[in-house]
């Protein structure tokens, strides 16, 4: 982080212990920065994560237990709870989780505490999709062509049918594509609804659907914006996260290589005029489908993204310490004309999952451990050698982000470093994320979000060559002490013959 | 004494042979001269035919998990006894493998029930997905492997069908 920013003045902390209610990579990036900033960092942990980084970099870490582990994370009186016995005065809830429930920020707000987030009714707003989408489209921001269940649920099947194919169904209260589904042939649709409705009611709770138009080969654009509470609001910019599988982002950039300058500003300013309009306070993160020149409103995530490091590494604005200062009721440290783009960042998702077999989640004990370093590049981690990876959490493991001065730097900044990026015991999904990389669609800048699902051949990993083959064996071989043991009690003589009977 | 590994979803038989100092590896036609010092921290230099090269291993069990030049490999080494183990009862073709970890949502089916090609007979949850497992042809259910709220790990039987006549 490059740029001069205000701190929160000492005496006029309202807190000097933040809460992190949150898990993995993301906890330990919070924690850098609260620590950083002169502050005490408490987090939670659940029982089967005792021994992660961030608990172990804390002042302070609290168990939290529940029918799951998921489950602990989404417990308010508990989180609450842990607040108060770390005597923190505010909680930071990362991404995920409790990050965008209103009934938690009131929560929190009602024990005396800072919730390091927005307003509850801009969270409500935001998170009811149908809602958000009407009030973008009242102050004259563009949405897609739709229809909206609780319009009038009677005739809704007709309505989604009006929107034309394909479409897509998500769930009123949804995100992060949970529940979603494109439909693309009309006898589908009453089973699909059926299941996205399913799925909507356990997730949110809230079975209510909408379905949009599916704009063909789009493009995911979103654009980072910061508010304070007096209403001031900038944008810092676009990332694009078109790498997608599944409405799951693997890869982001900024800037976007999609965008034409004059591009860019339309969506940059759209953005902060949605966030303005809403007198949104913290960081957020507007989104949009780009294609054809055109560009929708999709949603509006109240929260840090998983994705913020590009930001922050082509603006040298760190986003936590925004979001800390904001939420102390500093006024925001700059103005538009302050935030400036220098070079190209790539960020890559390392999950656990094997994209050979159809990137089914993997499991397994970290047993090595050997993160990247060198010039432009950050590693945000939330494992170590020892650990467990197992299927009970999200399984992204790490980001790979990386900043050089084009894109084409980048790329190759990127695809070295994640070669470097070492995890034995559990297979990830490092080797498909350089295969994308060094893909020509990818090094064109020319990837749409359905992409990856219409080329399922880059999951495939190629078959290894025979010399690798022979490598690959031959070390395999050589470190299995049985293999090893059968071959040392053969005599010499003995095994040259049973070379030739071979 | 033969050896069976799996790399890359490919089964490999190899057999190893002392040769002086180190080891001759015999692969198809090729015996093939390697040796393998290992160093600390998974550190290890394989000599084969006369090059170095450096990698990281780490064994755990019968996988040997390998990262050189730039990838990750796991070799799986096949114990001869389990290779042949595996042919008792049902066919694969009649049992319905979860085709990752998950949970059971729901489950439609009861052994002994007659199911059409095309029924749902167990609802799983992966990774925020929700899938319909379906009967993949007309048939019996001879068991139920799985219970509502069950986890599984992936290739879990879910459901079994009678075989076919």
């Amino acid at each position: 982080m490059t740029k001069p920013m205000r701190e929160i003045a000492a005496t006029a902390r309202p807190f000097d212990t933040v809460l992190i209610a949150n898990r993995g990579e993301i906890a330990l990036r919070i924690l850098r920065t609260v620590q950083e900033l002169g502050l005490r960092a408490a987090v939670v942990h659940h029982a089967s994560e005792a021994d992660a980084p961030a608990v172990r970099a804390a002042d302070r870490a609290i168990e939290i237990t529940g029918r799951t582990p998921v489950a602990a994370y989404l417990d308010p009186a508990q989180i609450i709870a842990a607040a108060h016995a770390a005597g923190a005065g505010a909680i930071h809830p990362g991404y995920g989780f409790l990050s965008e429930n209103a009934g938690f920020a009131r929560a929190v707000a009602a024990a005396g505490l800072v919730f390091v987030g927005p307003t509850p009714d801009a969270i409500e707003l935001m998170g009811d999709k149908v809602r958000a989408r009407a009030f973008v489209a009242r102050h004259g921001f563009p949405v897609a062509p739709s229809a909206v269940e609780d319009e009038d649920p009677a005739s809704f099947v007709e309505r989604a049918r009006a929107v034309g194919f394909p479409l897509l169904i998500k769930p009123a209260a949804g995100g992060g594509g949970k529940g979603m589904r494109i439909v693309r042939d009309a006898a589908a649709l009453p089973e699909e609804l059926a299941r996205a409705r399913s799925e909507g009611a356990r997730y949110f709770g809230d079975g209510r659907l909408y379905v949009e138009r599916y704009v063909e080969n789009p493009r995911h654009i979103e654009v980072q914006v910061l508010g304070d509470s007096r209403g001031e609001v900038v944008h810092l910019y676009e990332r694009e996260c078109s790498v997608q599988r599944r409405f799951q982002k693997i890869i982001e950039e900024t800037p976007s290589p999609a965008l034409s300058a004059a591009e860019r500003d339309r969506v940059c300013e759209a953005a902060a005029g949605i966030a303005r309009a809403a007198r949104y306070r913290n960081a957020g993160t507007v989104e949009f489908i780009y294609g054809g020149g055109e560009f929708f409103f999709l949603e509006m995530n109240t929260r840090l993204q998983v994705e913020h490091p590009v930001t922050e590494m082509v603006t040298g604005i760190d986003l936590v310490r925004e979001q800390l200062r904001i939420a102390a009721g500093e006024p925001l440290g700059m103005r538009q004309s302050d935030v400036r783009v220098e070079g190209h960042a790539i960020e890559c998702r390392v999950y656990a999952e094997s994209p050979a077999h159809g990137f089914v989640p993997t499991a397994g004990p970290v047993l090595i451990l050997r993160l990247p370093e060198g010039e432009g590049v950050r590693v945000d981690s939330g494992i170590r050698a020892g650990q467990r990876v197992t299927t009970a959490f999200d399984p992204m493991l790490a980001k790979v982000i990386v900043r050089g001065r084009t894109r084409d730097e980048a790329r190759a900044r990127a695809h070295a470093a994640l070669g470097d990026f070492v995890l034995l015991g559990c297979e990830t999904n490092a080797g498909f994320l350089r295969r994308l990389l060094d893909h020509p669609a990818f090094a064109d800048g020319a990837v749409h979000t359905g992409f990856l699902d219409a080329h399922p051949e880059i999951a495939a990993a190629p078959p290894p060559a025979p010399d690798l083959v022979e490598k690959l064996l031959a070390i395999a071989a050589l470190s299995l002490r049985p293999v090893r043991d059968a071959a040392d009690a053969v005599p010499p003589l003995y095994a040259a013959i049973g070379a030739w009977r071979n | 004494m033969r050896h069976a590994f799996t790399l890359a979803d490919v089964e490999h038989e190899l057999w190893l042979a002392r040769a002086g100092d180190g080891h001759r590896l015999h692969l198809g036609a090729r015996a093939i001269p390697v040796s393998l010092d290992r160093g600390l921290d998974g550190a290890a230099t394989l000599r084969i035919d006369g090059a170095r090269h450096h990698a990281l291993v780490s064994v755990d069990g019968d996988h040997v998990h390998i990262h050189l030049d730039g990838e990750t490999w796991t070799v799986r080494h096949a114990d001869p006894v389990q290779r042949h183990g595996h042919h008792h009862g049902a066919s694969a073709d009649d049992i319905a493998q979860a085709p990752m970890p998950g949970t059971v949502i729901a489950v439609h089916v009861a052994q002994g029930q007659a199911v059409a090609r095309g029924d749902t007979m167990v609802v799983i949850e992966s990774m925020k997905l929700e899938t319909a497992v379906k009967a993949w042809r007309d048939g019996t259910v001879a068991a139920v492997h799985v219970a509502v709220a069950q986890s599984f790990e992936r290739s879990a039987p879910l459901v079994t069908l009678a075989p076919e006549d």
